[in-house]
């Protein structure tokens, strides 16, 4: 299961190694991260899959820092992801555009705050421009407050200020589950060009497996704090090894063909 | 700013932003008008009553009581304001030390914060004025730290509000330090409660510095505030009543004018937080809907088979808004047979739900909802107000909505809450109910049903407590389930067991189903026929296996090029539905889909299409239905395929 193999690291690749991530006291701790081993390697998407309460979410956390490790490492081109300091190649899109955005910031302000220090007024400004060009904005609506987009423009302005961070990898944590579907269509494209284009390395987190399948190359599938399987998306959604990956193929709106079997337990 | 003004518009808040006014502009411009008064000495009139010439009479040196009141505004706002500062920027000091600290260090300053709060604020400002010695400056200090746990306090608890929020957790992640983060981001999101609080609390150092003055410790001769005013004119109340009267009601008055001022902006500013959401006409609460019997009577039946569960025609949902009626729903027309599914699909602000909560009568008391027809089982429920279908409705219509958690009374077992509905409506007694309860338990699949049934809600999965909703709405012999998005909520494999569940109950006593969803694939697989709702319009009305083939109107075809499936191709862009949906408060003329699509005309502009009976019996509302329409492979946006 663990991908660690000892091959030379490539300078982004973003490595998980025996995270475990504990909450509560020594009495009455939970274990939301299980001895998790991933490795997404430099300019591959790797969807990582599971249930609500899997705990994937924390493990994006942890990675940035949100939560605190209670054993493993966070390896980033082989050093230990920095989480003090103002370079941090590690960003995270969130889940909810509509908090994730100061309402009082416009969001020309809100990237400018991710760039790295070391450029002048005049070079940020044209960052921000670069930017929102980037994510299909208008650069001329830099000035505005969050409050005036709609919930695929403010994450897409989440995704540019994840970008002007010039991170190596990207986490996106469930970005298109909080979006109407005629939204979503959008940033998975956008997703998809970034990738492309800029070579962007992403761990890409969701429940949905038609979503996953649609960006990623690699998936990881989550249960109950542990990998339960791994591997490129074309074996793991065809052939899939473990329990739990076939009951989440089964379950995905459409697959009509297999009808699920009833199961007693919730 | 147009928030603050809104404090003007209640009586209270006016007379308030008036006598505050009122009190600081006495503060500037009394002392420069009568300091000359007030100082005049006329020994030969000392200690005097009120009179003509002195309408609050004179002191020990024969001066002017009233106008020294007037005076002492100033020294007395002074104070008040200068107290309040020092309490503010103490307090904003021990509030952001726990954020800027740390989790252990600022545990350590919230205890001190909390240890504090709890001595009362006139002990703190009498032990702090001994230290600081008697006099003005003494005064200001005292009452200034004083108030100083309290601001904390609140800031601390402000500033935990808003460091739960992504986006202070987005600008950790950007690497911005914390200073910055609290100037930046923190900050600027608690002024305003801050503000509101610190003008209260200016109203309290005000009274609190009369207080000190009285007993001594405050502003010393020949100083004077109102506080000082009060303490010499104490000693002659017996004398002259006014003279210690007038600096009382100055100090009343001022302290009320603060006080009611912040109270006021509280409110107004509260009031718009809840106000300043747009109406989403999506998301309504539960309540007994109004239903006005308007339009024309419901014709005789022209097509009306016995087979029709329910019947609605020109169904409309208006909520009255700021700026005119909004309208939610804009005559919605569609009838649902025994034993069938129709799946409803739209944005949000489509007006599904609304649509959905109209044929359940449970619109809100502000919509109203109007149509030509509206008949459930041959009743009509236009007619009879909410009371008269209550039997008909809590018996033959079954509402499941998205999150079960809020469905069901947390204090009360599942079980007592499904026989509730059976003893009510089917006059079952309690024992007959429990049993049948337990029985519908177990028809959706909850293992263990009779022990489930003593269990509270908390004790039930998302999955399973969406299940026993189902169960309740199954206790009678319902001839219709409304379920709105009742998966959106739950993880895929949860999901897919609900939905196989609906089916099941479906095909077993032949009830017919409307399933509310925002996803296309879903509705797909569990519905006969799928409505396609956009702008409180049914846009497209087609069979449900045909959404991928037959669909004419280009926003269906959106839609469903919108949401990858296992199939996907990998290589081409999803499709994308440009634009923003439209506001319900402002629908534009002609067709509402018209500014996102890509076959839009003038005369698509200008004029709505009707809904009407394509060939094969679906309906389609669109001047362009079935044009060829291609995806842009750049930006994976539908375009009017050239024509061949």
């Amino acid at each position: 299961m663990s991908t660690r193999t000892a091959n030379p690291v490539t300078s982004s690749e973003l490595r998980f190694e025996d995270v475990t991530v504990r909450y509560g006291g020594a009495r009455r701790s939970f274990t939301a991260v299980d001895g998790v081993s991933l490795t997404v390697p430099q300019g591959a998407v790797v969807g990582l899959v599971g249930e609500s309460g899997c705990g994937k979410s924390t493990l994006a956390r942890a990675a940035v820092g949100l939560a605190p490790l209670h054993s493993g490492q966070i390896l980033l081109g082989g050093e230990p992801v920095p989480h003090r300091g103002r370079r941090r190649p590690l960003q995270m899109v969130f889940q909810d555009p509509y908090s994730s955005l100061d309402p009082r910031m416009s969001i020309g302000e809100s990237i400018a705050e991710a760039i790295p220090p070391g450029m002048s007024r005049a070079e940020r400004r044209a960052e921000v421009e670069r930017l929102l060009e980037l994510v299909h904005l208008d650069p001329g609506r830099s000035r505005v407050l969050p409050s005036a987009l709609s919930g695929g423009q403010r994450q897409r302005v989440a995704l540019a200020r994840a970008l002007a961070g010039q991170p190596q990898v990207v986490i996106a944590d469930e970005i298109t589950s909080a979006l109407d579907v005629s939204i979503q269509g959008a940033v998975l494209n956008l997703v998809r060009e970034l990738q492309r284009e800029l070579g962007l390395s992403m761990l890409f987190i969701s429940h949905n497996l038609a979503v996953v399948r649609y960006v990623a190359s690699h998936v990881a599938v989550m249960y109950q704090g542990r990998i339960v399987e791994q591997g490129p998306v074309a074996e793991v959604l065809v052939d899939p090894q473990h329990d739990y990956t076939r009951e989440l193929l089964a379950a995905v709106p459409g697959a009509r063909s297999t009808p699920p079997t009833p199961r007693s337990t919730p | 700013m147009r928030r603050w003004m809104r404090v003007l518009r209640t009586p209270l808040g006016l007379a308030a932003t008036v006598l505050t006014v009122g009190v600081l502009v006495l503060a500037v411009v009394a002392p420069m008008l009568w300091s000359d008064e007030a100082d005049a000495v006329d020994t030969s009139n000392i200690l005097a009553g009120p009179s003509g010439d002195h309408w609050a009479g004179t002191d020990n040196l024969g001066r002017d009581i009233f106008f020294r009141t007037l005076v002492a505004t100033r020294l007395s706002v002074e104070l008040a304001l200068a107290a309040t500062a020092i309490a503010v920027v103490a307090g904003l000091i021990l509030g952001g030390a726990s954020f800027l600290l740390g989790r252990r260090s600022g545990r350590i300053v919230s205890a001190g914060i909390n240890i504090a709060v709890a001595f009362p604020g006139i002990l703190l400002a009498l032990f702090f004025a001994v230290i600081f010695g008697v006099g003005a400056t003494g005064a200001v200090l005292a009452i200034g730290f004083a108030g100083a746990p309290t601001m904390g306090r609140l800031t601390q608890t402000l500033v935990a509000s808003v460091e739960a929020r992504d986006y202070v957790a987005a600008a950790r992640v950007a690497g911005v330090g914390r200073v910055r983060i609290l100037v930046r981001h923190v900050l600027p999101n608690i002024a305003e409660p801050l503000v509101v609080n610190a003008t209260i609390g200016a109203g309290g150092a005000l009274l609190s510095f009369a207080g000190l003055s009285f007993l001594g410790l405050g502003v010393q001769q020949p100083k004077y505030d109102w506080g000082r005013l009060l303490f010499d004119g104490v000693g002659s109340i017996y004398v002259n009543p006014a003279a210690a009267l007038a600096p009382g009601i100055a100090v009343l008055l001022a302290g009320l004018a603060f006080n009611l001022f912040g109270e006021s902006v509280a409110t107004s500013l509260g009031l718009s937080s809840a106000a300043g959401v747009p109406l989403r006409a999506d998301d309504e609460d539960e309540g007994n809907g109004s239903l006005t019997t308007e339009g024309q009577p419901a014709t005789s039946s022209d097509d009306t088979g016995s087979d029709l569960v329910l019947d609605v025609r020109d169904l409309r949902v208006t909520f009255p808004g700021p700026s005119g009626p909004i309208r939610a729903v804009r005559g919605v027309t569609f009838s649902v047979r025994r034993g069938e599914a129709v799946g409803v699909v739209g944005e949000s602000g489509s007006g599904k739900s609304l649509t959905a909560l109209a044929v359940s009568q449970l619109v809100d008391d502000t919509g109203r909802v109007e149509a030509s027809r509206l008949e459930l089982l041959g009743t009509d429920l236009r007619t009879g107000g909410p009371k008269a279908h209550r039997h008909l409705l809590g018996t033959s219509l079954a509402m499941v909505f998205q999150d079960p958690m809020t469905s069901f009374n947390p204090t009360r077992k599942m079980g007592g809450q499904l026989a509730e509905v059976a003893r009510h409506h089917q006059g079952m007694d309690r024992k007959q109910a429990l049993a049948r309860a337990v029985d519908r338990l177990r028809a959706v699949r909850i293992p263990d049903a009779e022990k489930r049934a003593k269990q509270y809600p908390h004790e039930f999965s998302g999955g399973m407590r969406q299940r026993a909703m189902i169960g309740m709405g199954v206790m009678g012999n319902p001839a219709l389930i409304v379920a709105d998005e009742p998966t959106t909520a739950l993880d895929v494999t949860v999901q897919q067991q609900v939905l196989e569940l609906l089916r099941s109950i479906r095909e077993a006593d032949d009830v017919a189903l409307i399933l509310i969803s925002h996803d296309v694939t879903v509705v797909g697989e569990v519905c006969d026929r799928v409505l396609v709702m956009y702008a409180g319009k049914i846009v497209e009305d087609l069979p449900a296996e045909g959404l991928a083939t037959i669909a004419k109107h280009p926003y269906t075809r959106a839609l469903v090029a919108a949401v990858p499936d296992m199939d996907t191709d990998l290589v081409r862009p999803l499709a994308v539905v440009p634009g923003r949906p439209v506001d319900p408060s402002e629908v534009p003329p002609g067709c509402a889909f018209a500014a996102r699509c890509p076959l839009a005309d003038d005369h698509c502009r200008e004029v709505e299409p009707p809904l009407a009976t394509v060939a094969d019996g679906s309906r389609v509302a669109c001047w362009h239905a079935g044009e060829p329409l291609a995806l842009d492979e750049g930006t994976g946006e539908l375009v009017e395929a050239e024509a061949r």
